[in-house]
């Protein structure tokens, strides 16, 4: 280091000094213009800041949600606040500077959100890329405007879009759908909007838009009508279901026609009235061309039963509209009381006036206003006594107090009115009573009743046993005439009679053997004799060998012995005869004994000895033929008996002839059965003739 | 050399009358002007450093505030879009957390620029003031800047990798923000200034305090 080198002069480089300095400050000051160039782009791109109003939030999101116009971005939210008072939310959006002119005041914001209706569904794409706000407006600059009010739903008709805007008004109980489609041929030529109830409650009113393309389809005699819902319908050809299409079934619709041609191209803001149904509508075009109703308020303190909607209102007898709506009014301040009133809505058509010059409902009401200062009241009339019907009637009623019509544009004018007719009144209350009694008839009881005979009766009739029955009765009839007209039945009384014949004679023949009791004694010993033959039927044969054997030792034997022999004979003969079976004895064994008292007699008198052998042999064939009818004694006894317990319950069932039908009845009846038993038997027969035979 | 913190008496290469080349190390006589070795313009003092320490480190100051501001990762998930700065991911990573990634993208991101941009200044300052700083720190110091520099790119890697990976077309994607860019930047500028510096006019500042040392 002892080395030092010399000192050397540091020559600066002064005009490099200056150049490369400049060069090198280059850098920070083109960084510097970039950034300033950057910023300023920056800001003089940026659009003007709107704010727009929802009511709610619904999925905004500052630095997140678009604003678009036709599905181009063309916004941003930068900034989600209240307003005051909180009453709305506030979405500060940052536009695109070169959309920021047309955003003018005629702009319209919506929210675009998911949402399934009848019609379909739209808005799926912000299912998942949330919600954004949709602007429209038209094609040119207007004037300016940086606060807009936004909707929850997407307008139905949007700036700057072209299509025929008209609105619809319902009949006074039509209805109408929101957002409905405007179906002609099938096709969506339109859409209604969103319905409102118009002030006065009497319908519904909504905006609609035809598409421009549609436009020239609509014009004055065009008639809307709704095709919601179905209808049913039976008729000659059956039964019909109508519905338009589905999507009007579920979601409504209205459709249209011209009926007739010649109507004026449809302005935007006409108003055209939806029909319920075509046939409504197609009418509708052949009454006076309407205008827009004249609508008054009636008050009325008295009861209307029997006015209804539709009812007509009449003004000296002619119909110039009808009663829209009913309802009921507690005014304190007007009435000066709490009585609920009925407030009646009537429309009146101005075409129906004959107005002069202008006809609308202003020039109506002028009139009215006027005619009411002179004295035009409403009141209530009856139309048909029969129904009970009421109608609202316009008349001039002199020395009325002073009432005047009046119209403040905002609540319906309330029309004067005066005492109403109530004779009329009265006698529908008595036509009315006639009809509440007539009601009341018990006639569906009665019905009822007839229904359920006729059912019961039905049901016997197609019973399949009653149907036989016929068939039983005639067999049995047959039967019965068989049976009655056959021999044996005929001869029944004859027999009877012969029987009774018979009878009385025996009667009489036992009385004359009481009287010949006497006789009877002398034959005592006959009588004791023939005792033995009455101890037992089978001891008669026995009688006849005795008989037999005394006859043959009367023979051989001395007269005396014959005698008493004879005598014992008798005497049992005697007891035989007297004893009860024998009382009862047929003639021929009477004939018998009689000849063998005569023949006892003629012996006991000491007759000839030679009249001995014949008597005796007399005796013999008298014995034999009391064997023979003691034989066959206790049968014919049995049958007599028979006969007369038969006869005797004959004679009875005669006797009690108030039991006779039932008897008869019964004995009908046990004569079917037998018939029947015989019928069968017959058919037995014809099927089997062998059974006859063996019994089977 | 030791660092004892105590200025010593140095010998300098000019005082000695010797320029070393930048490139080859070799010494020259001084007056020669190009490094007959490597070709190298040979000059004794870089006498506009200090001068492009200050652009480029203004240039660098510049970028890094855009760097912060804007996002620096665009992450696309499905249907929603997360866009995240540099501290903002840092302190979302970290109510997740996870402190330590947290911790580190908050030493790479900001603690080291910042660092470089706070050593760059003073190295440049104290060149020119007579400051009691021992020359050797100052030294490390700037050693410790040049090293530490290529590492702050770490960051940008991190983006370039993820955006290159997470590409999955309609179901997640990164992209870089606009910040990683501004941060690419504010990295090389930094780079840039801190090698601008000359780090032989330490010691011509301590060379000049030796100098008011003899004439005490």
């Amino acid at each position: 280091m002892s080395d030092i080198p010399p000192k050397v002069t540091i020559k600066p480089a002064q005009k490099k000094r200056v150049s490369g300095a400049s060069f090198i400050w280059i850098i920070p000051l083109m960084a510097l213009v970039v950034a300033f160039g950057v910023a300023w782009q920056s800001y003089n791109a940026r659009g003007p800041v709107i704010v727009v109003n929802f009511a709610d939030g619904a999925g905004i999101a500052a630095g997140e949600t678009k604003l678009k116009y036709r599905d181009i971005v063309v916004g941003e939210v930068e900034e989600v606040s209240f307003s005051e008072g909180l009453a709305q939310v506030e979405a500060h959006i940052r536009l695109k500077k070169n959309i920021a002119p047309y955003v003018d005041a005629s702009s319209v914001f919506w929210i675009v959100q998911p949402e399934v209706t009848a019609q379909g569904v739209s808005g799926l794409s912000t299912v998942l890329s949330g919600v954004y706000i949709e602007g429209s407006w038209d094609r040119e600059i207007g004037d300016t405007a940086t606060t807009f009010r936004g909707s929850d739903v997407a307008p139905l008709i949007k700036p700057g879009d072209g299509g025929l805007q008209i609105a619809f008004r319902t009949t006074s109980n039509g209805t109408l759908t929101d957002n409905a489609p405007i179906m002609f041929r099938g096709i969506q030529v339109g859409q209604i909007g969103r319905a409102q109830i118009a002030r006065s409650g009497a319908f519904a009113i909504t905006e609609g838009l035809i598409y421009e393309q549609h436009r020239h389809l609509i014009n004055s005699s065009t008639r809307f009508w709704d095709t919601s819902g179905f209808s049913f319908s039976v008729g000659p050809s059956g039964a019909e279901i109508d519905f338009s299409s589905l999507a009007t079934l579920l979601g409504g619709g209205i459709t249209f026609d011209t009926f007739v041609s010649g109507g004026d191209d449809a302005r935007d803001g006409e108003v055209f009235e939806v029909h319920p149904d075509k046939e409504t509508a197609r009418n509708s075009l052949f009454t006076v061309s309407e205008v827009e109703p004249l609508q008054m308020s009636v008050i009325f303190d008295e009861n209307v039963s029997g006015l209804a909607v539709g009812a007509p209102v009449e003004l000296n007898g002619f119909r110039i509209g009808s009663v829209d709506s009913l309802s009921g009014i507690v005014d304190f301040n007007q009435f000066g009381d709490s009585r609920v009133r009925l407030n009646v809505t009537v429309s009146i058509q101005p075409a129906r006036l004959g107005l002069p010059g202008d006809v609308s409902a202003d020039a109506a009401l002028r009139l009215l206003q006027d005619r009411v200062a002179n004295g035009l009241r409403a009141r209530l009339a009856s139309v048909s006594l029969l129904t009970g019907g009421l109608k609202v009637e316009l008349l001039e009623v002199e020395d009325a107090p002073e009432a005047r019509l009046v119209a403040n544009g905002i609540d319906l004018p309330i029309m004067p009115t005066t005492k109403s007719e109530t004779s009329g009144a009265d006698a529908a209350a008595t036509v009315e009573g006639v009809f509440t009694r007539i009601n009341n008839l018990p006639i569906e009881e009665l019905l009822n009743s007839a229904i359920n005979a006729m059912n019961s009766a039905d049901s016997l009739m197609s019973n399949a046993d009653l149907q036989e029955t016929p068939g039983d009765v005639r067999a049995l009839l047959s039967d019965l005439s068989g049976i009655v007209t056959s021999d044996d039945v005929k001869n029944i009384p004859v027999a009877l009679n012969a029987t009774l014949t018979r009878v009385e004679a025996l009667v009489a023949e036992l009385e004359q053997q009481r009287i010949a009791e006497t006789l009877g004694k002398t034959l005592t010993a006959a009588s004791e004799a023939a005792d033995a033959v009455t101890s037992s039927v089978a001891g008669v044969p026995e009688l006849v060998e005795d008989i037999q054997t005394v006859a043959a030792k009367a023979a051989d034997l001395e007269f005396d012995k014959l005698i008493e022999e004879l005598t014992s004979l008798t005497s049992s003969a005697e007891a035989l005869v007297s004893s009860p079976d024998t009382a009862q004895l047929p003639v021929a064994l009477k004939g018998a004994l009689d000849q063998l008292n005569a023949t006892l007699r003629e012996l006991r008198e000491g007759g000839a000895v030679a009249n001995v052998n014949q008597t005796l042999a007399s005796a013999r064939n008298a014995a034999d033929s009391i064997a023979v009818s003691a034989r066959d004694l206790p049968q014919m006894i049995d049958r007599l008996n028979a006969v007369f317990v038969q006869a005797g319950r004959t004679i009875e069932g005669y006797n009690k002839g108030d039991q006779l039908s039932r008897s008869a009845e019964g004995a009908l009846r046990d004569i079917q059965q037998a018939a029947k038993a015989l019928e069968k038997l017959a058919r037995t027969i014809e099927r089997n003739p062998n059974s006859l035979l063996l019994g089977r | 050399m030791e660092f004892t913190g105590i200025p010593q008496k140095t010998v300098t290469a000019r005082e000695a009358g010797l320029v070393a080349c930048t490139r080859c190390n070799r010494a020259w006589p001084l007056g020669t002007d190009v490094c007959r070795r490597c070709g190298k313009t040979l000059v004794s003092r870089d006498v506009f450093s200090l001068q492009k320490v200050w652009a480029l480190w203004l240039v660098g100051l510049m970028c890094y505030v855009p760097a912060n501001m804007y996002p620096m990762l665009r992450t696309q998930q499905l249907f929603t879009v997360d866009e995240s700065t540099i501290i903002g991911g840092a302190v979302d990573l970290a109510h997740y957390g996870a402190f330590g990634i947290a911790a580190v993208i908050l030493v790479a991101s900001v603690v080291i620029p910042l660092g470089k941009f706070w050593a760059i200044a003073f190295l440049a300052v104290s060149v020119r003031s007579k400051g009691t700083f021992a020359s050797g720190k100052r030294l490390l110091m700037y050693e410790i800047v040049e090293y530490i520099g290529r590492w702050s790119m770490i960051d940008i890697f991190v983006v370039a990798i993820l955006s290159a990976l997470v590409q999955l077309q309609g179901l997640a994607s990164i992209t870089p923000g606009p910040a990683a860019f501004f941060f690419a930047l504010s990295v090389i500028f930094t780079m840039l200034s801190a090698q601008a510096f000359d780090p032989r006019m330490i010691w011509d500042a301590q060379s000049e305090d030796d100098k008011a040392f003899e004439n005490v």
